[in-house]
């Protein structure tokens, strides 16, 4: 008992704190090592890029992309791709953490533990684009498609900040359970939905060259969801990483 | 596609009232089987303990 | 704890005589509907369950706060009570749904709203025991199983206005008629009653359940204690 009430006043320390020069330095430091280690192993980056490249090549068998499907599904082949090789680099990015002991150290740091989510998110975030950065032209060659669009770059962007919060709070629970590379994806997937489904939605809009008015729902409702679920993700994190 | 008669429709409602049903009724099951079992756990553990400590008190 | 409260055992008879009152009142006093036929008869389970399956989802949300707060243990008990019984009735609701979409619509599944944001919450609710299930730290067990639920209850009420916004910008068809059109119906008074009395009816076997299993719940975290204590 005396054990938990002391975790309860160095929670309720931890969050009085307020967001200080000292907050965004923890956060960088956590950035820059991840990138940095990222670059030396080009692991993760990897994996996620070849992992993409055969779900692309998978869609294309199993949907048969003649031109004409291909219009309407493109929106959707590229978010279920985004979708699947995020699991697998949200699942590296906190093994890594976990195995090698990192957590441990990152958590005993006096920095608020908010410091060490963004961090994370951040990098988790930058991975992400990285690959969509590379599959989007590839795509693009593949299949003929322009995808440079800024409209659908800002609605990739929207979508990957809220899949990477999300992610980066669940992935933090699962790296800590029995099976877990199993259970990130079943404990992800429902609770994206929402982003996803507006995501299709408003990429689907914009390659089909929509007005704006008519994907203006579906952003508004990305944006929601990436506040919504990035103030709950800083209010609850502190409970995930307790030990 | 209106109908002018009233179809029958009453086998579907049977099958649905029926799974409802059979559904409470195997939960309910399923958790006199669980409180059963713990409640034997639970006597066993309790003689266990009686044990332990009676042996406890002789040496 | 041992001896069943005396409450809990009225509790039990109200609850089998309410149901039973309350299948008498859907199967036979309310008046057939019309277009639908005798199938309309099982709205009123189906939109009982739905009502209670809510009602525990709600609850599980809220008592992983308290949990949060408090880090009672006591509390993680009631939180996966209510996800539990929900979790069985949200079955049935869908179930009964589909059984209804079948003759209605002519289809098992229509991706629409309601039975889809009810497909999603249920598997959220599955996933959540999956994560306990893989985590051996009662603590941290709570803790996980807290922090989801509270995910889980902010996203599925996202995930149906999200696929409302789409599904009114196109309307799912099927055969001639969308699907709100030929889904709804107006109720007599005889409906309303039926109605409203399956919504108190599963309300008590809500309870009734819940409380059953939060009892469970004392009587398994019993049973891991003194195992601990043999154990050493």
């Amino acid at each position: 008992m005396a054990t938990t009430t002391e975790q309860a006043t160095r929670t309720a320390s931890t969050r009085t704190t307020p967001i200080t020069p000292s907050f965004f330095k923890a956060m960088f430091a956590v950035v820059q090592k991840d990138l940095a280690a990222e670059l030396r192993s080009r692991e993760l980056l990897s994996a996620m890029l070849v992992f993409s490249m055969l779900v692309i090549l998978i869609f294309n068998f199993a949907l048969e992309l003649e031109p004409d499907i291909r219009r309407k599904v493109t929106a959707g082949v590229l978010w279920a791709t985004f979708a699947f090789a995020g699991t697998l680099g949200l699942n590296r990015s906190m093994a890594i953490e976990k195995d090698r002991g990192c957590m441990d150290g990152l958590l005993l740091a006096p920095v608020d533990r908010a410091a060490i989510y963004f961090g994370k998110v951040i990098s988790n975030l930058a991975f992400m684009l990285i690959v969509e950065a590379i599959v989007l032209p590839m795509y693009g060659v593949l299949y003929g498609v322009n995808l440079f669009q800024p409209g659908l770059l800002g609605v990739i962007l929207l979508g990957s900040i809220g899949y990477s919060s999300v992610g980066t709070l669940i992935s933090t629970m699962t790296v800590q359970t029995r099976t877990r590379d199993v259970l990130l994806p079943i404990l992800l997937f429902p609770i994206i939905i929402p982003v996803l489904l507006a995501s299709v939605k408003a990429s689907g809009g914009i390659l089909s060259g929509a007005e704006f008015s008519e994907i203006l729902t579906p952003l508004n409702l990305l944006i929601v969801y990436d506040v919504i679920f990035i103030a709950i993700a800083f209010m609850v994190f502190d409970f995930v990483v307790e030990e | 596609m209106f109908l002018e008669t009233i179809p029958d429709t009453s086998g579907y409602m049977i099958a649905g009232y029926v799974i409802a049903f059979v559904t409470m009724g195997i939960y309910v099951a399923s958790m006199y089987i669980r409180s059963r079992n713990l409640k034997q756990d639970l006597s066993t553990l309790e003689s266990m303990d009686n044990e332990h400590k009676s042996k406890a008190k002789r040496k | 704890m041992q001896s069943k409260p005396l409450a809990l055992t009225i509790l039990d008879v109200v609850s089998i005589i309410v149901l039973a009152i309350s299948a008498y009142l859907a199967l036979f006093f309310a008046p057939t509907e019309a277009v639908m036929g005798q199938v309309q008869r099982v709205f009123y389970f189906h939109v009982g369950t739905a009502w209670v399956g809510l009602l525990g989802f709600l609850f599980a949300a809220i008592t992983g706060i308290v949990y949060l707060v408090t880090k009672d243990l006591k509390w993680d008990r009631v939180e996966v009570a209510a996800v539990e019984v929900s979790l069985v009735f949200f079955f049935i609701t869908i179930v009964l749904g589909s059984i209804w979409a079948r003759p209605a619509w002519n289809t098992w599944w229509t991706w629409d709203p309601r039975l889809t944001t009810a497909a999603i919450t249920e598997l959220i609710y599955i996933a959540y025991f999956m994560l306990r299930q893989s985590i051996e730290d009662p603590e941290r067990r709570a803790r996980f199983g807290a922090v989801y639920t509270l995910l889980g209850g902010i996203s599925a009420p996202i995930t149906f206005m999200v696929i409302r916004l789409f599904r009114t910008i196109h309307p799912v068809v099927i055969g001639n008629q969308s699907a709100a059109a030929q889904g709804g119906f107006d109720m007599t008074s005889d409906m309303k009653v039926a109605f409203f009395f399956a919504l108190f009816t599963f309300t008590v076997i809500f309870v009734d359940l819940f409380w059953h299993r939060i009892r469970l719940g004392d009587l398994q975290d019993k049973v891991e204690q003194l195992r601990l204590k043999v154990s050493m």
